[in-house]
């Protein structure tokens, strides 16, 4: 029995694995004898499949970051934990975009690992980019201030979402491709187009994933001076033209002002934080839904209210093992394109959840932007598990080539 | 499950979510370490781990890591780097192809000559290729193991001194490699055939090695002799007032 023991492969992140499926277990069970309904106790099981076959599944099927899907999965699943406590049909309706996003990412994995010529792919991207950014300006819905919904029947979405994929592509690959002017001209028209919609958060994003990439790709000076003037004079401009905006500043700066009309969102997210406390008041013993936008935005503030400050601590660790994680792939990467499409990611995750959780927190202020793999969404959970496969498929190359350089040296092939 | 039973358990749930968190986010800062340790263990055993080969500049006798694709100039940013007149700060590029070799991507600003043929669209450096930016010479020197083809093979001395007379109006130069080797019959070169042999850099196979590249020393006597030529070139292109001078300093 030992020698069996001895003799099996050790499967790095197999206790963390573990650690994950049964906590969900324990929270899908734990809403069951609450509400005794069959979806809550099929979810005490599908979830942590999910999670199994998300993890453990994927990396069975070509090289990848164990360790970042596992965490992904973990924050997933926990948006959906927190979804259908909250309202039973948006859980159930985050766990069919969760499956879908999984399979989206080893889609996304399996284009980044195939796809050796991105030169046409970039210009059809580009191109696509600038027709999806368009759609809601001409067929658009305003939402909170912002025209950046398209309803296509009965299914809306935000295309401004799934261009940050696009943006991220493209920008790295053309920055790749020592063309910084064309890059800078494309991350300019999107940001002009989000400024036409009012989508100011997105605005915000993608000018900080355009401005990080520059940086990375040049590493000049100048351009920092340059972009940190430019993003400060926008901002300015931004808060000059659009009223929602100063209402937004207002509400951050004083939200007890106005405690029953516009600081009643942030007033009753930061009641819920500290109701909460450093524990929680207990899942499914909470009364979050009084947040409007508490399955979006305010989601972070949930978790906070129902799991406690230290448990949204351990969140907020896994975003950041998320995104060093993201920059350890882009350090191994081995060519230019691989290396910025990683740090870009990276970037955009980082940025995404710092608006997000600093705007809830009331440390910055509110940008309606989602919180990446927990807010309620089929576009934005497709999209951030879609960045996710960018960056597994860039870390399965890299262990490709770490693979090739073993084999060389393996045969007498390395330099002496 | 009654309401004050279930508030019970929810409570004490509570802790063991919190305790199950930290785990997880313990037991992943410990992978994290753990794999970047074993993979700074592993490129130390690997050295030329990313790498394709190296660069070596004949001017300055300084040998610069190869990455699989990168830029060639001035530059800090520049992942192989030369210094001097007439090198720009973005050069040129390359970009490491399996099975094709070492594509070099040149700047329309900057003068890159490959073999001696200048360049003006992409172009393919083998294993031993010489690639002149400015008035540095490097040359590319590729692992072995890796598929690429081999170099074409070059007419004789005599026949490269013939057609650079042609080509060239410097008379008596003495030219010794295909550095000078004019476009035209760089495109008539001919394929390197295994049985002829051809000097340095492969086996008795004809199978390429890293092994039988040039010796530093052999590349610093090409040196000093490509520093001769320019030297008389140089004498010769010179006004007679200035050669004059330079005769009576010499003096």
């Amino acid at each position: 029995m030992n020698e069996n023991k001895k003799s099996r492969p050790h499967v790095p992140g197999r206790g963390t694995l573990l650690a994950e499926m049964v906590f969900f277990f324990l929270g899908f069970f734990l809403l069951a004898l609450k509400d005794g309904k069959w979806e809550s106790f099929v979810l005490s099981v599908a979830v942590p499949a999910i999670i199994y076959v998300g993890t453990a599944g994927i990396s069975h099927l070509f090289p990848s970051d164990r360790l970042l899907l596992s965490l992904t999965n973990f924050l997933c699943a926990l948006g959906v934990l927190v979804l259908y406590r909250l309202s039973p049909s948006r859980g159930m309706s985050q766990a069919v975009n969760y499956g879908v996003g999984v399979g989206c990412m080893m889609l996304c994995a399996m284009l980044v690992r195939f796809v050796r010529n991105w030169k046409w792919l970039t210009v059809l991207i580009m191109a696509g980019s600038v027709g999806l950014l368009a759609l809601p300006l001409l067929f658009g819905r305003e939402t909170n201030g912002a025209k950046n919904w398209v309803s296509l029947g009965s299914y809306s979405f935000q295309p401004s979402e799934v261009v940050k994929l696009a943006l991220l592509v493209s920008v790295s690959y053309l920055l790749s491709q020592r063309k910084p002017l064309i890059a800078i001209g494309f991350g300019g028209v999107c940001l002009l187009m989000l400024m036409l919609q009012k989508d100011l958060g997105t605005a915000l994003l993608y000018f900080g994933v355009v401005f990080v990439l520059l940086y990375a790709a040049t590493g000049s000076i100048p351009l920092v001076i340059g972009g940190v003037l430019g993003g400060a004079g926008a901002a300015v401009m931004g808060y000059q033209m659009f009223a929602h905006v100063k209402r937004r500043v207002a509400i951050w700066l004083n939200p007890w002002a106005d405690t029953e009309g516009a600081g009643y969102q942030i007033v009753q997210s930061l009641i819920a934080i500290v109701n909460g406390g450093a524990w929680g008041v207990g899942l499914g013993l909470g009364n979050a839904q009084v947040i409007p936008e508490y399955y979006n935005d305010f989601i972070f503030s949930v978790i906070l209210h129902e799991f406690g400050v230290v448990f949204g601590l351990v969140v907020l660790c896994m975003y950041l093992f998320i995104i060093i994680r993201a920059v350890m792939i882009a350090r191994r990467s081995r060519t230019v394109f691989h290396a910025l499409l990683a740090t870009g990611c990276a970037s955009m995750l980082a940025l995404q959840t710092f608006v997000i959780i600093g705007g809830n927190i009331k440390l910055i202020p509110l940008t309606g932007v989602t919180l990446p793999f927990i807010s309620y969404g089929g576009t934005s959970m497709l999209c951030s598990l879609c960045v996710v496969g960018l960056l597994q498929g860039v870390a399965s190359l890299a262990k490709a080539g770490i693979q090739e350089d073993r084999e060389l040296a393996m045969q007498g092939g390395e330099a002496p | 499950m009654s309401g004050e039973a279930y508030e019970l358990l929810a409570l004490l749930m509570r802790y063991v979510f919190v305790v199950i968190g930290a785990l997880i986010v313990f037991r992943a800062a410990r992978w994290m370490l753990r794999d970047a340790r074993a993979y700074q263990k592993e490129i130390k055993t690997l050295p030329d781990a990313g790498l394709v080969g190296e660069m070596v500049d004949l001017t300055t006798d300084r040998a610069q890591p190869l990455p699989r694709e990168g830029t060639i100039g001035s530059s800090r940013d520049c992942d192989i780097r030369v210094k001097g007149p007439n090198v720009l700060r973005h050069h040129a590029r390359f970009e490491f192809e399996e099975g094709k070799g070492l594509k070099i991507i040149p700047s329309r600003r900057g003068l890159t000559v490959l073999s001696g043929v200048e360049i003006r669209k992409p172009a393919y450096a083998l294993h031993g290729t010489q690639l002149t930016i400015g008035n540095h010479v490097l040359r590319v020197r590729l692992f072995a193991g890796l598929n690429v083809p081999l170099p074409a093979r070059y007419p004789e001395p005599d026949a490269i001194l013939e057609a650079a007379e042609e080509a060239v109006p410097w008379e008596g130069m003495n030219v010794d490699a295909p550095y000078w080797l004019p476009e035209e019959q760089a495109a008539q070169a001919v394929p390197f055939r295994r049985d002829q042999g051809y000097d340095g850099n492969y086996d008795e196979d004809g199978q390429m090695t890293w092994q039988h590249a040039y010796s530093m020393e052999e590349l610093r006597q090409a040196q000093a002799e490509q520093n001769w030529i320019d030297s008389q070139a140089e004498e010769e292109e010179a006004p007679p007032a200035q050669r004059r001078r330079r005769r009576g300093r010499r003096e």
